[in-house]
């Protein structure tokens, strides 16, 4: 198995990771992990399983390299973890914005992020019920909008700045 | 480019930019997500990889694999196995080594010295060291401390001669 989809599992972790070395390592976790997991491998369909184990490992070591170049301490905690959402700059930044700004930040955004937000920003549905709608997992639900809510607060601090700006070129 | 449909789903320029190595950090964790819970994308992006488009690893994974295995069945399965069978060996060993018989003949000529000294048995009951095996004389009472006595001393001594009988 491994002689056979080695160049697969590899290729999948190279093209997610860009980095060899991660990328073997990777595909020798994701191997593992296989191994460890060979009964609910289902017959007939061990190519597609072998990738998703593979985009599986890459995506946590992507997402927990953009969480630590992203992050100030505390943050992918509120993010994975289902804590409150009422916290944080992000939240706080949100919160100054009128509904309807906010509404069309929001319907601004691109996928996989706007879905997610329209319904636990603008329609109070919570993370677990819009995990469910969308049918994605929770976690990269909550990762999805902790992502989004950075995004929109950049981008409202951008504004801001070039506002700030015009003012102080007007004046 | 878009690198997904309204849908959710990835586009086929982006599934094309993923394999081609065209995609920025974010671009490549969003894809990650992505395949790794939807069956429909993954199955179009495996279908890409084929021919010339699979890369090899830089070196073989199937003995590095192998050894993790290794190490994994050691440290689980196999390795409680072995730290039965070496006790078991160590056990053997010091059985057969005479070891245990030396121990245990110290401790029954210890109990042979101890006993008489602590409890002291009536002078008309006093019997002889080497009589300590013989049931109680006719007419005699045997006491519970001699009765344990006896039988301690009748186990110590076929557990001696028997751990003797091995080793020669």
């Amino acid at each position: 198995m491994v002689r056979e989809y080695q160049g697969l599992v590899y290729t999948v972790c190279y093209q997610l990771v860009q980095d060899a070395d991660t990328a073997q390592d990777l595909a020798q976790e994701a191997f593992l992990a296989a191994w460890r997991a060979a009964d609910r491998c289902p017959a007939g369909s061990e190519k597609q399983w072998l990738a998703r184990i593979a985009a599986n490992k890459a995506k946590d070591h992507l997402r927990s390299g953009w969480a630590r170049k992203m992050s100030t301490p505390g943050d992918e905690v509120l993010a994975l973890a289902g804590a409150p959402q009422d916290q944080g700059p992000e939240a706080r930044a949100l919160a100054d914005l009128g509904q309807e700004a906010l509404q069309q930040k929001i319907l601004a955004l691109r996928e996989p992020y706007k879905t997610p937000c329209r319904l636990c920003l603008l329609e109070g549905y919570t993370p677990a019920e819009a995990a469910r709608l969308c049918r994605r997992p929770e976690k990269t639900l909550n990762a999805q909008l902790w992502r989004a809510k950075k995004m929109l607060r950049a981008q409202i601090e951008q504004e801001r700045e070039q506002e700030r700006r015009t003012e102080d070129g007007t004046v | 480019m878009e690198l997904f449909r309204e849908d959710g789903c990835l586009t086929d320029e982006g599934l094309q930019a993923l394999v081609e190595g065209r995609l920025d950090e974010l671009g490549r964790l969003e894809a990650a997500e992505h395949l790794s819970y939807c069956t429909k994308c993954l199955d179009r992006y495996t279908a890409l990889l084929t021919g010339d488009k699979l890369v090899a690893p830089p070196r073989d994974l199937s003995r590095p694999l192998g050894r993790a295995v290794w190490v994994h069945l050691m440290t689980s399965v196999y390795g409680r196995v072995a730290v039965a069978s070496v006790a078991a060996v160590l056990a053997l060993s010091i059985w057969r080594s005479g070891s245990l018989t030396l121990i245990l003949d110290r401790n029954a000529s210890a109990l042979e010295t101890y006993v008489p000294e602590q409890i002291a048995p009536p002078a008309s009951a006093t019997v002889p060291q080497s009589d300590y095996e013989t049931p109680p004389r006719p007419g005699q009472k045997a006491g519970v401390v001699q009765k344990a006595q006896q039988a301690v001393s009748g186990f110590l001594n076929g557990f001696a001669a028997q751990g003797g009988a091995d080793t020669d």
